[in-house]
């Protein structure tokens, strides 16, 4: 130990001891017995079964690459989160018949005992503002709006009978991503990085890349750990310059200067943890460490400068300006170096029709363009690179929008826009295990409900942990006196795309 | 008429419990008072066995009317009803008995009494919960009986290994042996083809205009859906096959690869045959059961800055990458090679090859996956993997390596998955490549996404004059 640690662990002992007063000793006393007695009581209540609890807090390293509860096809996963909900019946879901109810006024039938984020009164069908195509030896319905992605279809599983029950951004992002409308949970990156920890420990498990101008509704929530460990919140890298700040070390104090006070730092926090056992600390030295790895590896993992020049025009990517492009040949790049959790926001997808941005024939069309020939290059990329079928690509959004076109306070609106949709919308995934060209769940004549292979948010977690190895029923953590898990008490497997 | 004898017939198995409980009450209070210390019992004898009598007159009634819509199995019900009336008869007696204050003949009644109601109770459990209700125990046994295992489903028998458990879990509690619910049973060919009260059930080859798959399919709320409201209900996936069962000619005797298979069937069949969805992933792993790695070398490699960890909690094989380990040294090589037998997967992009490195790979023969993309291996050093014959999974991207060292793996029959992007190698050798290596999916990549000049073109709002 060096002659400045410890100075620094003398000064820690010191502030400890004065913390033991007479009064805190009595307090201590009192509250450590009643916790003996309870403790007693409650042996043996084993009734959740917590033996096969996943409890994978590990003080000394809580990042720790860990082995899942079975052989699982994905190491990683990407998610493509379309924040805004982008309309399923200009993309993927095609609807004929909807075309020849364009501009009639709306049955009864489907509004009767109906909500809506903004459609009032009756409003009138929009038929599908697109033109559409089956593409590939699948068969699969896309639109004209994703050409680039039209090519890959083949290697895609689309869910086109997704179910939410909640039709604000912000709720409907939190229970796709955390398991939960309200506030409070841990995202489905913590969980994975919780179960899985960082299989290079020179990166964080969980990354965040945002892009289109702002971050999701739902804020930071919808990658935040909520009741775990704060170690395995998502670390969001900032899309424009550089993607984590401070990265120099400050003038004057060398590397090695830097490490011996992490070094010194991380001793007199281990002293209170021995002392208090709150995980925060540990969570505070893992944090610390990886900081000071990431000095070294950041830099070069998020650099895409160096990409030779095909890489570049496969994804449309141009360095050093903030684009939904630049994530995700960042996503690849993290995803190579074994990040397990990367999670992408494209901010700008809710087409309402209330101006030129927000319109299916004009805006939905410019998001499109910002984001097909990127997606296509990254299922070509992994591909080449042998990576597809152990990386999972999930795209979606929160929810789908309405068949019927949105009447904004009863009024008819300058652009062609659509509302919140909870009954039916599309998702897909690809890589991971999950099969090539197959579409389960099925939208009425409309789009309006799903008629069949309805799948949930919980459906769609619990599919993705699957892959990862992980019985979502499993995978707990124990929080306020119960076990929590992603999916709550909810769930199922979605085994129709598997492969 | 009918539904007035139906009306009088739901009431039986309410009716049922008071004679039984009534009589038996009967008999003890009967039997206790000829104790000193019960005596003042013997007054209300004569009115339990009244009281008795006339509920089991009732259940009797009932009974017979329920018996009426013919949906109990014929045997059973024989006893049932005449050990029934049976009970009617001698509760009778007793009531003569008891008035008479004729107590020998009351002792007589009274013990066969008790037999008769016994059996008789047994009789109609056997009719509503079946054969052996009593041994069994419970309905937790009938769930857990396992279903047939599948695993070709393309060699499966339709009706045998298919239907007839969905069948049998969904229709058997009302439509088979035990009973007849409209006149119909499912629980045997003879029978599904007979048909129940309304006639054949099954038109082969068209499900929407037989019966068993109508009502399957009718609105859940409808009174003649089928299972009724409250029962397991038959899934989306048992419907697709009992429709396209039917549709293709509703066969006993044919296996699934015998008929036509629509599109959206395969998957359904898929899923029958693993009924786990790890099964197409297990062959990464070798099947057989490996002892637990070293530890101390386990603990040695991760200090080293290797990760290495179980495949999974429920097995002892191991996967390893070397992402924060740029160049391996001797004691990495050598503890590699004490855990060799265990390494499954070996991940190592951009690793400085060394031929030590190389030598103690080879020695991983239960390695399946080798990912070694943007490292500087040689030729030479690749020639070392010939002895990885379980390799099924070889990603060789950006490496140096050319043709003629990759065909010096020319053993390595198993490779399912070759990765040969920016390499010397093209695709002008790939049918070589491909003798080569039989079951491989060669990807020389090289992909790119076209240029369309719609791309970069932002669309805007007209401009309202």
């Amino acid at each position: 130990m060096s002659k400045e640690n410890k100075k620094i662990i003398k000064e820690a002992t010191i502030a400890t001891t004065e913390q033991i007063t007479r009064k805190y000793f009595f307090k201590e006393c009192f509250s450590g017995m009643g916790a003996m007695a309870l403790g007693s009581m409650l042996q043996g209540c084993d009734w959740l079964g917590n033996k096969d609890s996943f409890n994978n807090f590990t003080n000394t390293n809580p990042l720790m690459a860990r082995a899942p509860h079975f052989i699982g096809k994905a190491k990683s996963v990407i998610y493509l989160h379309m924040a805004g909900a982008p309309s399923q019946l200009e993309l993927f879901d095609f609807k004929p018949d909807l075309l020849k109810l364009d501009g009639q006024d709306c049955p009864q039938s489907l509004l009767e005992g109906k909500k809506f984020a903004f459609i009032r009164g009756v409003p009138k069908m929009l038929g599908p503002q697109a033109v559409f195509k089956q593409r590939g030896q699948s068969g699969a319905w896309i639109s004209d709006n994703l050409p680039h992605l039209a090519t890959v279809a083949d290697e895609i599983s689309f869910l086109k009978a997704v179910q939410t029950d909640q039709f604000n951004h912000g709720p409907a992002q939190l229970l796709m991503h955390t398991g939960s409308p309200r506030l409070g949970r841990p995202s489905i990156g913590s969980w994975v990085t919780y179960g899985l920890g960082s299989e290079n420990s020179n990166l964080p498990g969980f990354v965040v890349l945002t892009s289109g101008g702002n971050n999701p509704d739902a804020g930071k929530s919808v990658w935040g750990n909520g009741f775990l460990p704060s170690v395995y919140q998502g670390v969001q890298c900032r899309n424009e310059g550089d993607p984590v700040l401070f990265l120099k070390d400050p003038a004057g104090i060398d590397r090695d200067m830097r490490k011996a006070s992490i070094d010194a730092i991380n001793e007199a926090n281990q002293l209170t943890y021995n002392e208090f056992k709150d995980p925060e600390i540990v969570a505070r030295m893992a944090q610390y460490e990886m900081a000071f790895k990431m000095q070294i590896s950041v830099p070069d993992v998020m650099n895409i400068n160096d990409e030779p020049a095909y890489i570049h025009e496969m994804y449309g990517t141009q360095p050093g300006k903030a684009s939904f492009a630049n994530n995700v040949l960042l996503a690849r790049k993290l995803v190579e170096k074994g990040v397990r959790f990367v999670q992408l926001f494209d901010w700008g997808w809710d087409s309402h029709g209330t101006d030129g941005s927000t319109a299916v024939d004009i805006g939905l069309i410019n998001k499109c363009r910002s984001v097909d020939k990127p997606i296509t290059a990254l299922l070509l990329d992994l591909k080449q690179r042998g990576l597809l079928d152990e990386t999972l690509v999930v795209w979606g959004g929160e929810f789908g929008r309405t068949p019927m076109q949105e009447n904004r306070d009863g009024k008819t609106l300058p652009f062609k826009g659509r509302d919140h949709h909870t009954e039916a919308f599309t998702t897909w995934m690809a890589g991971g295990g999950i099969k090539q060209g197959s579409s389960f769940g099925e939208t009425d004549e409309i789009g309006y409900s799903a008629i069949s292979g309805k799948v949930t948010a919980y459906d769609m977690q619990a599919t993705i942990l699957n892959q990862l190895g992980f019985d979502h029923e499993k995978l707990t953590y124990s929080s306020q006196g119960r076990q929590f898990r992603l999916t709550d008490v909810h769930g199922r497997v979605i085994n129709e795309i598997i492969a | 008429m009918d539904s007035l004898i139906n009306l009088v017939g739901h009431f039986h198995p309410l009716l049922v419990h008071l004679p039984i409980g009534i009589l038996l009450f009967a008999i003890l209070i009967h039997w206790l008072s000829k104790k000193e210390k019960y005596v003042s019992f013997e007054n209300i004898v004569p009115f339990a066995y009244l009281i008795g009598a006339l509920s089991a007159i009732l259940t009797c009634i009932s009974g017979l009317a329920l018996s009426t819509n013919g949906e109990y199995d014929e045997k059973i019900l024989f006893y049932h009803q005449w050990l029934g009336i049976l009970v009617a008869v001698l509760s009778i007696t007793g009531v003569y008995f008891t008035k008479k204050k004729k107590e020998k003949y009351l002792q007589w009644v009274s013990a066969v009494l008790f037999i008769v109601i016994t059996l008789t109770g047994h009789f109609g459990g056997t009719l509503t919960h079946g054969e052996g209700y009593l041994t069994k125990a419970g309905l937790a046994n009938k769930t857990v009986k396992t279903k047939p295992t599948i695993t070709n489903a393309q060699e499966a028998m339709v009706y045998s290994d298919i239907i007839q458990p969905i069948l049998e879990e969904k229709c058997y509690g009302c439509h088979s042996q035990i009973k007849q619910k409209g006149k119909l049973r499912l629980d045997g060919k003879e029978w599904i083809l007979k048909g129940g009260e309304d006639g054949i059930i099954i038109h082969n080859g068209n499900a929407l205009k037989s019966e068993l798959y109508k009502k399957i399919i009718l609105d859940p709320v409808d009174e003649k859906h089928m299972p009724p409201k409250g029962k397991p209900q038959i899934t989306e996936k048992e419907r697709v096959l009992i429709e396209w069962w039917i549709n293709t000619g509703g066969y006993f005797d044919k296996k699934v690869k015998e008929l036509a298979q629509p599109a959206t069937l395969i998957p359904i069949l898929a899923s029958l045959q693993n009924n786990s969805t790890k099964s197409s992933i297990i062959e990464d792993v070798p099947t057989n059961d490996i002892k637990l790695a070293n530890q101390n070398s386990l603990t040695g490699l991760t200090k080293l800055g290797v990760t290495i960890l179980k495949v999974a909690n429920n097995s002892n094989y191991l996967t390893a990458n070397f992402f924060t380990v740029v160049k391996t040294n001797d004691t990495i090589d050598n503890l590699l090679k004490t855990v060799s037998a265990n390494i499954v997967w070996l991940k190592m992009p951009g690793m400085n090859f060394t031929s030590s490195l190389a030598g103690s790979i080879s020695f991983c023969d239960s390695l399946t996956k080798l990912s070694i993309e943007h490292s500087s291996i040689t030729d030479n050093q690749l020639k070392e993997f010939q002895k990885l014959t379980r390799l099924h999974y070889l990603n060789l991207v950006g490496t140096n390596i050319t043709l003629k060292g990759l065909l010096q793996l020319k053993g390595l029959y198993k490779i399912n998955e070759l990765y040969l992007g920016q390499t010397s190698i093209t695709n002008k050798d790939s049918l070589l490549i491909q003798k080569t290596f039989p079951k491989a999916k060669i990807i020389f990549g090289n992909y790119h996404t076209e240029f369309l000049p719609s791309d970069t073109v932002i669309l805007k709002a007209p401009v309202k004059k």
